[in-house]
Order: structure tokens, then C-alpha cells, then sequence
């Protein structure tokens, strides 16, 4: 039977906390910019021009096709051959938002272009501006749409976090490899980590929850 | 739903009832027929893959004449810096000659036998960056590989303002220094060579660390089979097999602190 020992990794928890503190900011800040990267990149390939939405298509499909530890390696190690040098955290924020920006496009434009065309002339028939039947015709039940699919892409994104330890980066993933490093006691730690994991994506999800309650409620509030 | 949580439950509480730990004697080995080696593979020249993807090094070696003294097979599993130790206490390999560095804190979770190999450990470099002494870390960034005796070696001298980039590998710690995302590293004088053939004059080493005496790691409480590993080591060092290995490994022959029995 194993003796469990909890009691280096409570006397630790303080780094823990640290670390998953980090990992939630990468993974806010990546979602907050990743969404506005899919929304632009989704417009552009629903309505862009042509050669835009070839762009966009290159760039969802190479980043699709190729795992995230390589898009990360590149971005860290690769591009200070060119003069970009950008720190750990850095780099792994931009490896987040590139990555999930893919994903999000695509996830997007499935909700644009489920928005019927008589839709979007209806509003225009009711003297709504340009920005207003986007806004209020397109986007918003566009979203209310694949909300669901977004937010298990974001839930995803905050898991997919975790391999950025591997540029150093200081996340969550992190800080347990360095306790387990010093105390030798993996199970304990992991589980640990694991359980942090497991309440930051609970709690992510429950934020989701009171988003769409709040903004994605018919008949609307405002 | 009850049911299917309450079977989860139970199939939790089974699997860690089941967690072997069970320290293997010589005996149950040799009846095995086999025994399970952890070796590093991304650790040249200790442990590396041959051209056919097969394990081989120094590790390798000094695993393969264990075996041999055993009567058993070789059953190598390949492991990693970090994993090593949790792969030796969950009882899925046997022992490691895994280039682990004897050390106190180790110690403590699995028994060492005597040094079969040593490295000496230094901090280096960027030729042009002043780094002669571990004060003058401050305000500098430095890579290691996390869990690496090089880490708890730069950790302790590093003041206050040193940055320490802790990676998964040596391979990614080296890269970071040759793309220049750190000014130094912590490492062994066997990938300071490699790198000086990849790179000459860019880096030099800073300051010696510490050197490091690697040794065959059991879990704790295999006395037997330690005894026999150490008989094995003590005949190897005496007829000339090591120092053979270290030769034909590291172009130099077995150094006096790991030969030296204690």
C-alpha cells in the first residue's frame, strides 16, 4: 500500500497557487485576444476578399494540422533567429492565442453562416445601420450558437495551457514539476494539480454560465 | 448516475490499493528471466538510440554486462530526467542506470549503489557576458533542466535577481542557450564538448558547479540486490570493463573519483 504524504506538497501550496494564478491569467488574456483573432479571422473568411480568405485559410489549417508543442517550440526557439526574442510567458500567451485563433475561426464562421440570408435583409429592411445588423442580427445569435462549442475550446485552451512548461513558462504544470522535482512525491503533487485543474475549468465554466445567462438570454434585457 | 460514480469510486480505490511497490530481491529477477532498466535515451553519450532505435550508450553497456552478470535478459525502459525516480518507486522498472546523480535529497527516496559514472558540472556561457562567479548571476538569465542536479546547483548559488528558466530537457535548456532566449546554462562538460562542435568559441565556461557521481538506483529496502550490483561494479572497475565503456563512450579513461570505492 502507498503512504501517502501530503504534507511537503500543503507546506508548498503557496507556489501552486502562484503557478495556477499564472496559468489562469495565460488563459483569460489568451481567450480574451483569441476570440477577437477568430472573430476578425471568421469575418474575413465569410466576407472578405478573396486573397484575404485564402490567408485565413492557410493560417487555420496550418495551425490545425501541427501539434501545439511544435507551434510553441517555434515561437520560443525559433524565431529569435529572426530577432524576435520574446520571453517565456510571452511566448507562451502568443502560442495560446495563435493556436486557439484557429480553432475559434472555424468555430465562428460555422455560427456566421448558419444566419440566414433573409435574416440579415430583414434587419436591413427595418433601417438598422450596417454595424447594427452585424452587431445585433449577425453576431450576437451567431454566438449564441456555437457558445457551446466556444466555451469547450476555451475549457480546452486553459488544459492545453499546461504544456507550456516546456519553454519555461511558470503555469501551474510548472510549478507541480518543480515540487515534484524537489519532494519525489508525484502522486501527491499531481493529484494536487490535478484537483487545482479540475476547480479552474469548473470555474471557468460557471463564468460561461452567467456570461451566456446575461448577454445571451432572449427576450433581451436591453 | 449514483451507480456509475460509486463503480468509479471503486475502481479509483482499486487501482491504488493495486499500485505495486513491491522492491524486487536478485531472486525474483533471475527466476524472471528478465530484468527493467530505466535509461535515459536523450542524454548522449550515456543514453542514447542507435541508428536502428534501439537504446545504447554508456548506460547501455554497463546495463547489457548487469544483465549478463545476472543471467537474465535486458529490458530496457526508456525514461526521462524527470520521471526517472517515479518510474523506479512505482515499481515499473526494477532499477535505472539512468545517469542519476547520487544525492542527498534522492537518497532519501531510493537507494544508491556505488558510482558507476561521473560528470562534472559547470555554468556556461556567453563568452562576452562577465559570469566568473555565481554573484554575478544577478540580472542575468540562466537555463536548466528541471530536476537536474545542475538545477539544485544553480538554485543554490544564484542570488536574488538571477533568473532561472527551468526546461523539460537538456535538449530544450541547450537550445534556449543557442538561440539566445538564456545568456548561460547549467551543464555537463559532456554536452559542453558537443556543443563546442556545433558552436565554437560563441560560449566558455563561467565556474565549476560541482562534480557528480552517478550510481545504480533501487527502490529503498533492496538490500540483496544492491549487494549483488555492487559486487558487479566492484569486478568491472577491477578487470577493466568500465574504464573500456568510459573509453569508448567518452574518448577518456574511467576518472579517479568514480573508480575510487568508498
Amino acid at each position: 500500500m502507498y503512504a501517502f504524504n501530503f504534507a511537503p506538497v500543503f507546506a508548498a501550496m503557496d507556489q501552486l497557487l502562484v503557478g495556477a494564478w499564472m496559468t489562469v491569467k495565460l488563459s483569460a488574456a489568451a481567450m480574451a485576444i483569441g476570440l477577437v483573432v477568430s472573430v476578425v479571422c471568421a469575418l474575413a473568411k465569410t466576407s472578405g476578399p478573396r486573397p484575404l480568405r485564402w490567408l485565413v485559410d492557410a493560417y487555420v489549417e496550418a495551425i490545425r494540422n501541427t501539434p501545439f508543442l511544435v507551434q510553441i517550440f517555434f515561437l520560443y526557439f525559433g524565431l529569435p533567429t529572426i530577432g524576435v526574442r520574446l520571453d517565456p510567458n510571452s511566448a507562451a500567451l502568443l502560442a495560446l492565442v495563435v493556436n486557439f485563433g484557429a480553432y475559434g475561426t472555424e468555430i465562428i464562421r460555422a455560427g456566421i453562416e448558419s444566419i440566414h440570408r433573409g435574416q440579415i435583409e430583414a434587419g436591413t429592411a427595418l433601417g438598422l445601420s450596417r454595424l447594427q445588423v452585424f452587431r445585433y442580427v449577425v453576431m450576437k445569435p451567431a454566438l449564441r450558437t456555437v457558445y457551446p462549442a466556444l466555451t469547450s475550446q476555451f475549457i480546452y485552451l486553459m488544459l492545453t495551457s499546461s504544456v507550456v512548461s516546456v519553454i519555461s513558462a511558470t503555469d501551474l504544470a510548472a510549478a507541480g514539476n518543480d515540487l515534484q522535482s524537489k519532494t519525489f512525491a508525484s502522486f501527491e503533487v499531481y493529484l494536487v494539480v490535478t484537483g487545482i485543474y479540475l476547480a479552474l475549468a469548473v470555474g471557468f465554466s460557471a463564468i460561461f454560465a452567467a456570461i451566456e445567462r446575461a448577454v445571451f438570454t432572449y427576450p433581451l434585457s436591453r | 448516475m449514483t451507480f456509475t460514480r460509486r463503480a468509479a469510486l471503486a475502481l479509483l480505490t482499486a487501482a491504488t490499493l493495486a499500485a505495486p511497490l513491491a522492491a524486487a530481491t536478485p531472486d525474483e529477477i533471475k527466476s524472471k528471466g528478465s530484468v527493467n532498466v530505466g535509461m535515459l535515451v536523450d542524454f548522449p553519450p550515456f543514453g542514447i538510440m542507435d541508428a536502428s532505435g534501439k537504446p545504447d550508450g554508456y548506460d547501455a553497456d554497463v546495463a547489457k554486462l548487469l544483465a549478463d552478470d545476472l543471467g537474465v535478459t535486458l529490458n530496457i525502459v526508456p525514461v526521462t530526467g524527470p520521471n526517472r525516480i517515479p518510474y523506479l518507486l512505482s515499481g515499473q522498472v526494477d532499477l535505472l542506470v539512468a545517469s542519476l546523480g547520487i544525492t542527498p535529497e534522492r537518497a532519501e527516496r531510493v537507494d544508491f549503489s556505488e558510482p558507476y559514472a561521473g560528470i562534472a558540472i559547470a555554468v556556461y556561457g556567453l563568452t562576452d557576458v562577465d559570469l566568473s562567479a555565481p554573484e554575478k548571476l544577478a540580472g542575468h538569465t540562466i537555463g536548466v533542466t528541471r530536476a537536474s542536479t545542475q538545477d539544485s546547483a544553480v538554485t543554490a548559488v544564484a542570488p536574488d535577481g538571477a533568473t532561472i528558466q527551468r526546461f523539460d530537457d537538456d535538449a530544450s535548456a541547450v537550445q534556449a542557450l543557442l538561440s539566445g532566449q538564456v545568456e548561460a546554462i547549467g551543464v555537463s562538460n559532456i554536452i559542453i564538448n558537443q556543443i563546442e562542435q556545433v558552436a565554437p568559441g560563441r560560449f566558455d565556461v563561467k565556474f565549476d558547479l560541482s562534480q557528480q557521481k552517478q550510481g545504480i538506483a533501487v527502490p529503498p529496502g533492496s538490500d540483496a540486490l544492491l549487494a549483488e550490483i555492487n559486487a558487479f561494479l566492484e569486478k568491472i572497475k577491477a578487470d577493466g570493463k568500465l574504464n573500456e565503456i568510459h573509453e569508448k563512450w567518452l574518448g577518456s579513461p574511467l576518472p579517479d573519483f568514480v573508480s575510487a570505492t568508498n
